[in-house]
């Protein structure tokens, strides 16, 4: 069994506008010791998702199930969700600054995570893998520095702070969501190393939130990729790099600078995501899909095995046999050539 | 090609009054930079004592940008890209040095001397939420310019205005609907209609993709590409993202810490960097290509950019170079040619990489190097008493 199971996990939010429709039946698994990426654009729902799974979307309407571990997190009462939160399941958000408390120095913090679900240990120990989990992380003098507020820290340091205090319990699952999006390229990759080293020590898995494909090439085992609330393709990462089926993947990876030699013009997707509020019917992804024909109009496609691997998934109505899909590729690109 | 002829309306060009530019506009440049610095006083603890330390955001920089390229601007928070890029723009005055515009000292120049110059060159900002004011319409943002300085009367500006937004990929029809009701892409495009408006001769782009989803940031960098060649703008184009830059420059200049540590043609860069921090740079990019991220060189650089407050002495990287030797700490390298170099590729470092050379095996010969007092993540026990 995984160490996470998500079944068609839907979250709605009412708002003046009306409804907001921020995940539409979500389902994936989480195997221990592995790494989920779930990408997505803004508004995609991908961090939406995993608050409702730990709870923090207060005021949604929540449908489905989520089951870590044999406990089901969907609609369980907050003692069994504290007991989870922060021992079991470690947290780690893109802004490390709002994620500390100003007031209190960053060892006062550790050490009453630590206390909070561990009333066996004393302060003194508390204090004493507090710094431990410092210097664990890669921060210089962790001794000294364990007395220092938050603002004392660069964003990077801070990253590494939360990063502790999200493993000072030994989670068997971190939940990432956009980690470095705040950082710098050469922070990114310290932070990164720092996450991976102790994945490899520990054994935790981890849900990594991330809009950039570069960050799931170097750190992903799985990839979900999400649209409009909805997962429109599931795969191990080199298949979702090099054997995607969906065309909303297919013009992501198009669409980044690296792909093109320099000065050529890039192929982006045209338009923009839809409003959760007015989905269009059918396929979200249609009004901008170059493939897209009547069927995804009308129908929402299921999420469907593609190219007879059963660990590849996609939710399209285009043909889920390699050769045809491939036939229909080079025949959207030769059309648009000679437009 | 790179002039742009077409200049509309009754403009006078500052080359009239420049009797350096003459009529070699193709190797003069469009700007110089020489040796300009800036500096912002640290904000004072006391009410009544003024503060005596300052934030060297940029500290002796010389740059060329050309007519009709683009130069890339890349460097991490608080390199001094940004601080750069507005005093060239002169939206901040100098504390030091010059910048040459078609042949005209620009730094001195007063507001009101300023003015006519703003039409030469415009900005696109990063953040197209906070840059356009919420409360007033589309048209009116986008003819702001204008207005300001005086073109088209009423009745003819809302053609041109309309043009613009044509031009720039929007709906002509949206010319009276707030930028609330347009997304972060469409918002960009906007900016750019406005920083058109002029029909300037450079553009100084301060990150203006960063805040775009990736599907989106290619739809603005195609647009910026389209307008370039068609009216053979300039741009400066500052990103902390090197795919973006990459793909958008003809030259790149790396910036640490208030100075410019490299400048090279974008491929040449990306292929022979020279400064062992341009290197590291480009090692932390993620790539999107599974197998090119698992087998490539990766140099992690330790520790965070020091203060600009009190930087470094000699080289400013020597506190994080892998390969720091003692002269390092004491001489301040200058920008030049190394090894076998062509004039366009410039280096500021006393040891600069050699062509295949591997700075992963490189160690430090310093003492106060971070390297040495960092460690390594992981490489520990595990937590003791972990339940």
């Amino acid at each position: 069994m995984a160490l996470l199971e998500v079944r068609d996990l839907q979250v709605s939010f009412d708002t003046p506008d009306g409804v907001v429709r921020a995940v539409r039946g979500l389902s994936f698994d989480v195997e221990r010791g592995s790494t989920l990426a779930v990408v997505g654009e803004s508004g995609s729902g991908k961090s939406v998702a995993t608050q409702t799974i730990t709870g923090l979307t207060r005021g949604a309407k929540i449908a489905g199930s989520a089951n870590f571990d044999g406990t089901e997190l969907i609609g369980a009462d907050l003692q069994t969700l504290r007991k989870i939160r922060g021992a079991q399941i470690g947290m780690i958000f893109q802004d490390p600054l709002s994620s500390l408390h100003p007031y209190y120095t960053v060892g006062w913090q550790i050490v009453e995570m630590i206390q909070a679900h561990d009333h066996s240990t004393s302060k003194a120990a508390a204090r004493k893998r507090a710094a431990h989990l410092l210097t664990l992380v890669g921060i210089p003098r962790a001794e000294s520095r364990i007395d220092d507020y938050p603002h004392q820290f660069s964003g990077g340091m801070r990253q590494r702070v939360m990063i502790a205090m999200a493993m000072a319990l030994n989670p068997a699952l971190l939940i990432a969501d956009e980690p470095t999006t705040a950082l710098d390229v050469t922070v990114q990759a310290q932070v990164l190393g720092v996450m991976r080293t102790l994945q490899e020590e520990f054994g935790t898995a981890i849900i990594l939130i991330t809009h950039d494909l570069g960050v799931v090439a170097e750190m992903s085992d799985e990839v979900v990729v999400m649209y409009a609330g909805l997962v429109m393709e599931r795969a191990p990462r080199r298949t979702l790099f090099y054997r995607h089926h969906h065309p909303y993947t297919e013009g992501l990876l198009a669409s980044l600078p690296a792909k093109g030699s320099p000065g050529e013009r890039l192929t982006p997707i045209a338009g923009s995501p839809p409003s959760l509020i007015r989905l269009p019917k059918g396929c979200p992804f249609a009004p901008r899909c170059r493939y897209a024909f009547d069927k995804c109009r009308t129908e929402t496609p299921p999420l469907a095995t593609v190219f007879g691997d059963d660990s590849h998934q996609s939710a399209c109505w285009l043909s889920v046999d390699e050769l045809v899909r491939e036939g229909q590729r080079s025949a959207s690109y030769e059309k648009e050539a000679t437009a | 090609m790179s002039e742009s002829s077409g200049d509309p309306g009754p403009l006078v060009s500052p080359q009239d009054n420049a009797p350096a530019a003459q009529d070699s506009t193709r190797e003069e440049p469009l700007v110089r930079v020489e040796h300009l610095s800036k500096a912002f006083p640290v904000q004072s603890t006391s009410l009544f004592r003024r503060s005596h330390e300052f934030v060297h955001a940029v500290d002796d920089v010389s740059l060329d940008v050309h007519p009709g390229e683009t130069l890339g601007l890349v460097g991490e928070t608080g390199c001094g890209k940004s601080t750069l890029a507005r005093c060239i723009a002169r939206l901040y005055d100098l504390t030091n040095g010059s910048v040459i515009f078609d042949g005209r000292d620009i730094s001195t120049l007063s507001r009101r001397e300023m003015r006519p110059l703003r039409r030469e060159i415009q900005m696109i900002f990063q953040d197209p939420y906070g840059s356009l004011n919420p409360r007033r319409r589309v048209g009116s943002i986008i003819g702001d310019p204008l207005v300001i300085h005086g073109i088209d009367s009423r009745s003819e500006r809302k053609a041109k205005v309309q043009d613009l937004m044509e031009l720039v990929g929007l709906n002509p029809e949206h010319y009276n609907r707030f930028p609330s009701e347009f997304s972060g892409g469409q918002r960009q495009r906007i900016g750019t209609a406005r920083a058109l408006a002029l029909r300037p001769r450079m553009i100084v782009c301060d990150e203006p993709v960063s805040a775009l989803d990736v599907s989106v940031q290619a739809q603005i960098i195609n647009l910026l590409k389209d307008l370039q060649q068609e009216f053979g703008l300039t741009y400066l184009f500052i990103s902390h993202d090197l795919s973006v830059i990459r793909h958008v420059s003809d030259r790149i200049a790396v910036m640490y810490l208030g100075r410019i540590v490299e400048v090279a043609p974008s491929a040449e860069l990306f292929t022979n960097s020279r400064h062992p921090y341009t290197r590291a740079l480009l090692s932390a990019l993620p790539i999107a290509d599974p197998d090119a991220a698992d087998h490539r060189e990766s140099i992690v650089l330790v520790g965070d950019i020091p203060s600009p407050t009190n930087p470094p002495s000699g080289c400013r990287f020597h506190t994080r170079c892998p390969k720091a030797r003692p002269d390092c700490v004491r001489t301040d390298p200058m920008l030049e040619q190394a090894h076998d170099d062509g004039a366009g590729h410039l280096t500021a470092c006393l040891h600069p990489l050699a062509d295949g050379e591997d700075l992963s095996l490189a160690k430090p010969q310093i003492e106060d190097s971070e390297i040495l007092m960092t460690p390594t993540p992981g490489q520990l026990t595990g937590p003791e008493g972990t339940s």
